[in-house]
This record gives C-alpha cells, structure tokens and sequence, in this order.
C-alpha cells in the first residue's frame, strides 16, 4: 500500500521525492518534500486509486534540526489509511517554517493547522484564519516545542509562583537522567527549573 | 408551636436561614465537576443539605464550587464570575488542581497554580476527583461556617 502510494505520488507530482518507509513496528509513513505537500494531498484526493477523502489528524513534532509534520488521511470508500510526512529544517531555535496550507482540500484542516500553529509555531501559507486556538492570543512561545520555558506571568498572574513549586521533585528528573547516562536529550522535560 | 415564643439572635436565625439554602452556581471545569454532579443527583442528595439548587447564573448564587481544572484562559473568566456574585459570597476549591494546580503543578505551563491565587477560598477539598462524600463534608465545614459568622453584629455594633 505504501509503495503504491509512494509510486503513485513520484509519478504524479514532480518534485514530490516520494519515499515509502515501512516500520516494523507501528505505522509505517511516505514521506514527501515539504513544497509538494499541497500537490501530494490533492492527487491523492482526486485519484480513483485511493480517494483519499478524508483528512484525520495534522499533527507536528519538534526534533530541535527539524519540525515533522504528520498528515493522517483516510478513506472511507476505499477503506484504507495513510500517514504523510513532510521533515521541515529549522535554522534557529525561535525559527517559524513556512508549509502549505490545505485547507482548500480538506475543510477539516483548518482547526488542525491553527493547533499546529498555536503548539508548534509552524506558518502555514494561505490559511484563512491563523490564529491560536488553544492558548489565549498574546501568549508567548509555543508549547510543545523542546526548548520552551514558560513565560512569567500572564495578565497579572503568576504561573510558577516560587512558594507553590515543589523544588524536591526535581530529584526525579536527576535520577532519569543519570540512569540515561547522563544524557539529557533522552528525558523529555521541558521545562528545567532550577537547572 | 401554638402558644409558645422562640427566642434567638437575630444573627443566628439569619445564618440558619442560610446555611441551610446555600445555592451553588453551576460551574463545572473538568472531571470533578462529574463527582460534583453525582453529589447533586439522587444517590448523594445535596438537596438534603438545601444545597441542590444549582443556579444557572452567578448573580442568584452564593456559593461557587471550583470544580476543576483552573486554566490560565479560564481564570480571566473565574475573576469576573465571582465579582459578579452577591455578597456575602463563598468558594470551595474542589479537588486537586484547583487547590494547587494538581498534577499541573510543575510543567502545567496553562493551568493557574490553585484557585487561591485569584478569589478567597472558604474551603478545600483534597481529591482527584474527591468523592460525594468528600464534597458533603466540605459543603458541611463550610455550613459550620457559616453558622458562626456574626454579619448583623459585625456591620452595626461597634467594637463588638
């Protein structure tokens, strides 16, 4: 399914560089080049082959060089599912990449690009209405990005005020990471407190 | 009763009155406010306690139970519910989060760090979520409370 996919897209669109990885585990992906993004789902949508109709999650992960973004589709006539995924590189850690929008193709992808926005801080071109849909619209930073810290305070209230923030917990942490070898990439906190 | 004279302080027959008809407004925030809605239903009865009335707006209220999760965005809202209550006016902090952010507490980067940082609270409730019965017995403490405030003395009696 996957190869047929790949293949399909390689044929059809361009510049697509369309690669069929299969996982031995879990789901397997195609991946495709970030500037096709718009052209792939739209072949897929239109093609009899696989009438990809439907357009479940968009969903994004930071990996520090690269933000990924995964596009779940789905048919319901066909019966079948796919996950795209486009690698976008990211030069600075406060950088914001730049991705087609396909809102035109699937209406569903309105409320999923703004999360992606909001969570991730990724620009999708030609969204109707990109705001944030989560946080409130003056927050600061994106929180699901590996090197955010949270903001101070907000409209006069104190996030993280010293007297309610548990310093011993901490301990936790520490010992992760020396069982890790001490290799802090391998833990996932955000947020690093006193460190 | 015929025939016969009950003597009381005025302020006690006032706090009778209202600890007994103590009106929550609804206002449910996460999974707590399911436990606080058991409380309210058949098995648990809050209306045993005159407490079952759940007004659907802040004004006609005297109670608010923060039952949940108190976000950032949310809290905005919190501050003008409770300004828009009647006074004298109560809250009881409902479960973990809203009486200290929870399992929030260290990377809840969205969620206000417990209630009592924006409205006074009256009366914790420890839990997640506490049970019906936990609730009646915050609902309780906070009638005993009430029994004892002395609003009438405070307001005309001078070095009382």
């Amino acid at each position: 399914m996957l190869n047929e996919i790949a293949n399909f897209l390689t044929s059809n669109v361009s510049n697509s560089s369309a690669v069929a990885n299969e996982a031995e585990l879990g789901d397997g992906h195609v991946l495709v080049a970030p500037e096709s993004i718009y052209n792939c789902c739209k072949e897929l949508k239109a093609s009899d082959e696989f009438q990809m109709n439907v357009l479940e999650v968009i969903s994004a992960v930071d990996y520090s060089d690269r933000i990924e973004v995964n596009y779940m589709l789905a048919s319901f006539l066909k019966n079948s599912e796919v996950i795209l995924k486009v690698k976008l590189p990211k030069e600075s850690a406060d950088a914001v990449p730049e991705i087609d929008s396909v809102v035109s193709i699937w209406k569903a992808a309105n409320f999923l690009e703004r999360e992606c926005y909001d969570m991730n801080g990724i620009n999708f071109r030609n969204h109707p209405d990109l705001r944030r849909i989560l946080t409130p619209d003056d927050w600061e930073g994106y929180p699901l990005r590996k090197d955010y810290v949270v903001q101070k305070e907000w409209h006069g209230m104190e996030i993280d005020p010293e007297d309610k923030i548990n310093k011993g917990d901490h301990f936790f942490f520490k010992k992760v990471v020396e069982e890790m070898d001490g290799d802090e990439k391998k833990v996932a906190y955000s947020w690093n407190g006193e460190q | 009763m015929q025939d016969s004279v009950v003597l009381m302080k005025v302020d006690d027959f006032l706090n009778w009155g209202r600890k007994n008809s103590l009106w929550p407004m609804t206002f449910g925030l996460a999974c707590c406010a399911i436990e606080m809605m058991a409380t309210g239903a058949a098995k648990y009865d809050l209306e045993r306690f005159g407490c079952g009335a759940f007004m659907a707006t802040p004004r006609r209220a005297d109670l608010m139970i923060v039952a949940g999760t108190v976000t950032m965005k949310m809290a905005e809202r919190i501050k003008t519910l409770y300004a828009q209550m009647p006074e004298p006016k109560y809250v009881i902090s409902m479960g973990s989060c809203a009486n200290k952010g929870g399992p929030y507490w260290q990377h809840g980067y969205h969620v206000l760090k417990g209630v009592d940082e924006i409205v006074p609270v009256d009366v914790y409730v420890p839990g997640c979520p506490p049970r019906p019965e936990a609730l009646i017995e915050g609902l309780m403490t906070l009638q005993k409370k009430v029994a004892n405030e002395r609003l009438l003395r405070d307001k005309w009696v001078k070095h009382a």
